[in-house]
């Protein structure tokens, strides 16, 4: 009797893993949410004229890739196996410099050495995240955002603004749309590009797909599927922006 | 100084509950496995890791306590010490079996996607320091993150052992300060490539391991909580339900929704690299649960059924190395060459009953041929703590 009974409350708990629907484990966004916005004008530049496209990847755990089962699933190294892919002749060249726990103004103090020596066409800035979580005063990462973009529009490279992650820990912060705000008005005024991961992930919440599918255990970091699905879909907004008008 | 009474005797829940913590971690490391449904972390906030250190810190008291009463901390701290040499060299066995399977799958391969990921997975862009770094424990791929956690930690243990026989809560003081030191400075060992750090911060982790040893010396006076039996098992209980109501919203969209913003906003992150306090918490209410719940003379310990989990328990070093190098082939071919419910059925099945021949194979050999003169009658927790 106790064995069916355990039996029974196990496959209860297995079900719904098996019950998750197939559509439920698909990477996508709706297609007005990969437009960057900006036409990145540098890495177009590189492509036609050294057959080459430096980018560099600047941000934090995401970026670092922690907590992933492999280094090739964070989203950089998926940036680099798709462009290699879509842009065949190419010399692609992803360089990760993600540092767990960073936030923004350690980001910008480091900004100037990431990208001096070998400048990169394209930064992908990730960021908002931890200054969200931490509760960094609004205006403070408004300044430093700032700061860093000066720094890196001096430098020559056009810059992507990855926006702040859809997960448990970042839906419990109350003013969590403050920072994306800032993000986006700032990224608009500097001409570079957004990636609005916010409302890609937010998008595969509603449509139903569970925190477990994209988020580690911690409510916080993405986990394999979602660092790939991120990487794939910032590998097709950068393409819809190269190929765009 | 009287001596503490250190438990004698081979408590065979401790390798029960080690042969579960080395399945789930095996289960785990498999990524998007439906069996891993069956572990622990998909209902609270710890998982196996908590069980494999929390043991690890209640045997090294059994295995090397008693020996430094008898025969000196010198003899003892050489025990050890051996004991970390072994740990060490199977660490670095396993880093080589391990990068051998990568390099063998990625030449075996004709997916150019399986060969990127697999070169990702192994050396890096620069093999020869990746080797040197690899000696030095900062370099660590995937999985083969808790040997090196747990070589620290036993490296340290000699220093602390004296201490801990004496006055055992002074070094859960100190050990709790440490942790939240830890915490709140953000200190973590440096690792390779450069600002990666080590996924299990061994001055965090230590907390699990030290309340674990001072709990082995602690053990009789433990019987003195059992007043306040009820009220803690009610706590736990509680907190061990809200545990698992938390854990299980991440799977189902309707229940996360009825999970307050407040409630959300004081409990993340989770944090697992610095074992966050919730997750600790949560692993005390399963132990004290299981304390009560399975007594150390349950006649069910020693059903057959438990055989194979109390095997490898007690070859746990053998039995690890061996689950993590068989996540990584059952992860290749989970998700390079039979995407399948069916196929993660098999290869963790498959896995565990690999596992579960080893360990009988081990202790078949082990046991086999006469006892040499002169041996003591086995400390046998030392061999596998």
């Amino acid at each position: 009797m106790i064995l069916r009974n355990g039996l029974c409350a196990l496959l209860l708990f297995l079900l719904p893993a098996t019950a998750l629907p197939q559509s439920m484990t698909l990477c996508r966004a709706k297609p007005d949410l990969l437009e960057l916005g900006s036409p990145l004008e540098v890495a177009r530049k590189a492509i036609a004229t050294k057959k080459q496209l430096r980018i560099l990847a600047l941000g934090s755990s995401t970026t670092a890739g922690y907590g992933v089962s492999n280094p090739a699933y964070a989203y950089p190294a998926q940036l680099k196996m798709g462009l290699d892919k879509a842009l065949p002749g190419v010399d692609v060249d992803v360089v990760n410099r993600g540092i767990g726990g960073q936030d923004v103004e350690e980001m910008v103090e480091r900004m100037r050495a990431d990208m001096q020596g070998n400048t990169p066409s394209l930064v992908v800035w990730q960021t908002g995240t931890n200054a969200a979580i931490r509760q960094m005063p609004l205006a403070k990462f408004e300044r430093w955002l700032r700061r860093g973009m000066d720094i890196g529009k001096s430098l020559g490279a056009d810059f992507v603004l990855m926006n702040l992650q859809y997960v448990p820990a970042v839906v419990a912060v109350e003013d969590k749309l403050a920072y994306e705000k800032v993000m986006a008005a700032v990224a608009k005024e500097y001409g570079a590009g957004l990636f609005r991961r916010f409302d890609i992930m937010r998008g595969w919440y509603e449509d139903g797909m569970p925190y477990a599918q994209f988020v580690q255990l911690d409510g916080l970091h993405l986990n394999d599927f979602g660092q790939k699905c991120v990487g794939k879909l910032l590998t097709r907004a950068i393409l819809n922006s190269l190929n765009g008008p | 100084m009287a001596a503490p009474p250190i438990a004698s005797g081979r408590d065979i829940r401790l390798d029960l509950f080690r042969g579960l913590a080395l399945w789930f971690i095996f289960l785990d490391h498999i990524p998007t496995n439906i069996v891993s449904w069956l572990t622990v972390r998909n209902y609270g906030f710890s998982d196996a890791t908590e069980i494999f250190v929390f043991i690890s810190g209640y045997t090294a008291v059994i295995a090397y306590a008693r020996m430094m009463l008898r025969e000196g901390w010198l003899r003892a701290a050489a025990r050890v010490y051996r004991r970390v040499w072994q740990l060490y060299v199977a660490h670095i066995l396993l880093f080589v079996a391990f990068s051998a399977q990568v390099a063998w799958v990625s030449l075996a391969s004709d997916s150019k996607d399986l060969i990127e990921e697999m070169e990702m997975l192994g050396f890096g862009e620069n093999p020869y320091r990746a080797i040197l770094e690899a000696a030095l424990l900062r370099f660590r791929p995937v999985n083969l993150d808790v040997l090196p956690l747990y070589i620290v930690l036993l490296a340290a243990f000699p220093f602390v052992l004296p201490a801990l026989l004496r006055r055992p809560w002074v070094v859960v003081g100190a050990s709790l300060a440490l942790y939240v030191a830890t915490c709140h400075f953000n200190w973590n060992l440096p690792a390779y490539p450069e600002n990666k750090v080590w996924f299990f911060n061994p001055m965090a982790w230590q907390v699990v391991f030290y309340v674990g040893a001072a709990l082995a010396v602690l053990a009789p006076q433990l019987k003195r909580l059992d007043r306040f039996r009820l009220p803690i098992s009610v706590l736990a209980v509680l907190y061990l339900v809200f545990a698992a109501t938390i854990t299980l919203s991440w799977h189902y969209n309707p229940l996360e929704r009825l999970i307050p913003a407040w409630i959300g906003r004081m409990i993340y992150p989770i944090d697992k690299t610095n074992i966050d306090i919730l997750r600790f918490v949560h692993f005390l209410a399963v132990a004290w649960l299981v304390r009560l719940a399975v007594p150390v003379d349950a006649p069910f310990l020693k059903w057959r059924v438990f055989g194979p989990l109390r095997r490898c328990g007690e070859q746990s070093l053998l039995i690890f190395c061996l689950g993590t190098f068989l996540a990584l082939s059952g992860q290749v071919i989970v998700s390079h060459f039979e995407e399948s419910l069916l196929s993660q059925v098999l290869v963790s099945v498959g896995g565990i009953v690999i596992m579960c021949a080893a360990a009988y194979a081990a202790a078949w050999f082990k046991g086999g041929g006469p006892v040499a003169p002169g041996r003591k009658p086995s400390p046998s927790a030392e061999a596998t703590s």
